[in-house]
């Protein structure tokens, strides 16, 4: 514990000195290059088919328009080390494209920005690229790949090698009608090894039509009330929940950032990551609550915690998907029992409908990967329950022990 | 991404000039017919697409080249299978075939998991009923750990008597079927054994830097198979489709790491593991299997998937028809005519992979027309990498992008399908 102690005081003073030196030259280059960049542009036509396609009885509003751009940043560790990372930030509707690039500098968020859609929905999410402020030597595409998407395009797949990547300064639209609910991902796929390493992961996921079902719609042997939420359209209120928390399992290597940060090579065959996270945290800080600053320049740049909050006797879907590039993650959640619904963006059931879901008390997820489980609290004493992963020498954020992979599922009376 | 580029397209090129291996029939897996085989351990060296070599280990059918992995044993079921090893290595060899029952050993000496043959010394025959079709491995049950990662591990494929059904029943129809395995290699162990240094082998140190699919390591995954400058790697892993084919993938883990294994463009169907149909009871057809977009097999085991990229329901044409023109074979009729649904950008402002043929539509060339013999997708087809998804194994020994990787074809239905 000393050791972990020290080590941490030394990163904090390296990190400090390190990083005011990129701050000062990112302050140089934007002031340098000034309001001439302004190719942002975003396409987001309005829905006129007359169609409710979502099933929400507005014929409207069938069409979703999101707007990610590239950049890289910085994110804390939870041993207070502050990392170098790549990754996407979000351009809200509203703000001024003109001013895109120069206020998203820098701005990468870890993990991405949250990508939730509806069944039903045409999703147009533009793609821009603001490059990289610490490496201005770089001058890579980027792309989002929906990993998983059924019946994918190249177009719209984001692989680099059978489509076309967006450069700096510019924007790409992609394009998804989105059919079949579940939980998927979606990263970088520009040198993928890379990208995703430095963090341009995030979360995706679909939500089922049968959510809009009218009220006392009968299910088999379930009716549906509304408001009541579904994994999946599962004709039986089997994957419907009350509270959804989507959970992204990810391990970065501190040497590789700090190789990238610094212009050095880059170490592939040695890669090792050191810090395992759940939405890009390590505990304690999975269980930060709301937005958290990095210590950089205190942007926000870690959004997303990943406490699982629920009453007593309600049902919480666990969206669960893997993004590491060098570690398959087992995970566990000790007294409250899990039931394993979907995986990889479909309902476990065979193709004659047998009904392939499961109980367990662990969950093995390589990158890649993705699974829905069903948390019913039902008879669950009130209290704070954790979920973390049996893969033990993963509980640290680097040299320190009792961190990593490791959140609080807090149940209230 | 730009060094890759070129060398795959290069590599392509040379490849269709030079390839000399007998073309295999329509989709069919490359290997040796039984069901009597006569394999030699002997040593090779491993090529890998940065220029590398590595001493290995591997069988080689009868007189021929070692070979990495070694021969796809091809057998019908029912089949009484002999398989006759020879050994030239320094060390005991032997073969183990999981999920095969009743293997019998005759020669050689005994071993720990069954008999073996000393170097040089004489063979020993297996025998064994191939009583159920499905995918298997074999490899050397003798000092197995250091066997394997040396190369000695190879498929065995057991047809079922049905032709085009993969098992016994018709949810394991397929129209092509491919053969993915999946290995890896630490060259410090090769070094140490090329040189007569065996006992320093450590396996507490061992860190692969090699990822190979059916051999090779990405791009060399996808040189056509039998080319000339692979002589101990004969396999090529080139899955290759048209729209609504039903793939059926072969999947084997034959080494000892976990591979998530990732098919852009579609869900695979996993019907079957370790050579069993996922079936609730006998003849009920695969009623557990289950869809996935990522599959990791577990080391020594395998899957089998049925994939089938049919472009439906992605709410605009993919073959860029106006909306009188005729259906295409299988098209999905609802998105027929469909407009595109944005603007694409600049091309000053896109990076163009290989690939690309500069439009979005299948089989469509656009603003870069393919170029005939150099292009690596010379009919504008849709391309999409199957890989690790545990990213760092689609790296070779520090150098990116390769590995544990590969691309899939799918051709417009007027395109014949090229069997690589
Ligand atoms: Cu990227
Ligand atoms: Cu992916």
């Amino acid at each position: 514990m000393t050791r972990a102690n020290n080590e941490k005081g030394r990163y904090r003073m390296n990190a400090t000195n390190r990083h005011l030196g990129a701050l000062l030259a990112a302050l140089a280059v934007v002031v340098a290059a000034g309001p001439a960049r302004a190719a942002i542009s975003a396409q987001c036509p309005a829905d006129t088919d007359g169609m409710d396609t979502d099933g929400d009885g507005n014929a409207g509003n069938d069409n979703v328009c999101r707007h990610l751009i590239a950049s890289d940043g910085y994110a804390d560790m939870a041993d207070g080390r502050l990392l170098y990372v790549f990754g996407f930030s979000e351009i809200l509707s509203g703000e001024p494209l003109d001013m895109a690039v120069m206020n998203h500098t820098l701005s990468a968020n870890a993990p991405a920005p949250t990508m939730a859609f509806r069944e039903g929905q045409r999703v147009y999410l533009t793609l821009s690229n603001a490059g990289f402020m610490v490496r201005p030597d770089l001058f890579d595409p980027h792309s989002v790949h929906w990993h998983g998407f059924p019946n994918a395009a190249p177009i719209f797949d984001g692989m680099p090698d059978s489509t076309v990547t967006i450069k700096m300064d510019a924007s790409q639209p992609y394009f998804y009608s989105v059919v079949d609910p579940g939980t998927y991902l979606y990263h970088c796929h520009v040198e993928a090894t890379e990208h995703i390493q430095m963090g341009m992961v995030g979360q995706l996921y679909v939500q089922p039509k049968q959510n809009m079902l009218p009220a006392g719609t009968v299910l088999g042997s379930f009716t549906h009330r509304r408001g009541q939420k579904y994994g999946y359209n599962d004709g039986d209120g089997s994957s419907r929940y009350d509270v959804e928390v989507a959970l992204q399992l990810d391990s970065f290597d501190p040497d590789f950032h700090d190789a990238s940060e610094s212009v050095q090579p880059l170490p592939f065959a040695l890669m090792e990551d050191r810090y395992f996270l759940i939405n890009g945290r390590g505990y304690p800080d999975t269980v930060r609550r709301g937005p958290m600053p990095n210590s950089f320049d205190g942007q926000l740049s870690q959004k997303i915690d990943a406490q699982v909050r629920a009453r007593r006797g309600q049902r919480v879907l666990l969206r669960l998907s893997n993004l590491s590039v060098t570690e398959h993650f087992t995970v566990t959640l000790q007294g409250i029992p899990m039931h394993v619904v979907g995986e990889d963006a479909r309902l476990l059931r065979g193709p004659t409908g047998l009904d392939l879901s499961y109980d367990t008390t662990s969950v093995t997820l390589g990158g890649g990967e993705t699974a829905d489980v069903i948390l019913d609290t039902t008879g669950v004493v009130p209290g704070t329950y954790f979920l973390y992963t049996t893969n033990l020498n993963f509980l640290s954020n680097d040299a320190e022990d009792n961190g990593g992979m490791m959140t609080e599922v807090v149940i209230l009376g | 991404m730009t060094k890759h580029t070129t060398s795959m397209g290069g590599a392509m090129l040379l490849a269709l000039a030079l390839a000399s291996f007998p073309a295999p029939a329509r989709g069919a897996i490359p290997g040796v017919e039984g069901p009597s085989f006569s394999l030699t351990a002997r040593a090779g060296f491993v090529s890998t697409p940065e220029g590398g070599s590595i001493y290995s280990w591997g069988y080689a059918d009868g007189a021929g080249l070692m070979q990495y992995p070694g021969p796809s044993l091809l057998v019908d079921e029912g089949d009484v299978v002999t398989v006759t090893l020879s050994n030239e290595l320094p060390v005991n060899v032997s073969i183990v075939f999981p999920g095969q029952q009743g293997v019998t050993a005759l020669g050689g000496v005994p071993g720990a998991l069954t008999s073996e043959v000393e170097p040089g010394g004489t063979p020993v025959t297996y025998q064994f009923t191939a009583a159920r079709p499905g995918t298997y491995q074999y490899f050397t049950g003798t000092d197995t750990q250091l066997g394997v990662e040396m190369g000695l591990v190879g498929a065995l494929i057991v047809r079922s008597a049905t032709a085009g059904w993969a098992y016994g029943h018709a949810d394991g129809a397929y129209d092509r079927e491919f053969l993915v395995l999946e290995t890896e290699m630490d060259p410090i162990i090769h070094e140490l054994v090329e040189t007569g240094r065996i006992a320093e082998v450590d396996f507490t140190a061992y860190r692969p830097v090699y990822w190979f699919l059916n051999g090779r390591s990405a791009p060399d995954t996808m040189v056509p198979a039998g080319a000339q400058w692979f002589p101990h790697q004969p396999y090529s892993c080139m899955p290759m489709s048209h729209p609504g084919d039903r793939l059926l993938v072969r999947l084997i883990n034959a080494g000892r790491g976990l591979h998530p294994f990732h098919t852009h463009g579609q869900h695979m169907r996993i019907i079957a593991q370790d050579g069993r149909l996922l079936e609730s009871a006998p003849g009920a057809g695969a009623d557990l299997s289950f869809l996935r977009f990522t599959t990791t097999v577990a080391p020594g085991g395998t899957e089998d998937a049925i994939y089938s990229w049919t472009g439906d329901n992605l709410g605009w044409d993919v073959y860029g028809h106006r909306p009188g023109d005729p259906l295409e074979p299988g098209e999905y009729a609802l998105d027929h005519g469909k407009p595109f649904p944005v603007i694409m950008p600049d091309p000053k402002d896109l990076e163009p992979g290989p690939y690309y043929a500069g439009s979005p539509f299948l089989g469509v060339a656009g603003y870069r027309p393919p170029v005939a013999g150099t292009s690596p997708n010379a009919h504008a087809g849709y391309v999409f990498m199957w890989h690790s998804h545990k990213e760092y194994e689609m790296v070779n020994n520090d150098t990116p992008p390769g590995g544990m990787m590969t691309m899939l074809i799918v051709e417009h239905p007027d395109v014949p399908v090229m069997e690589m």
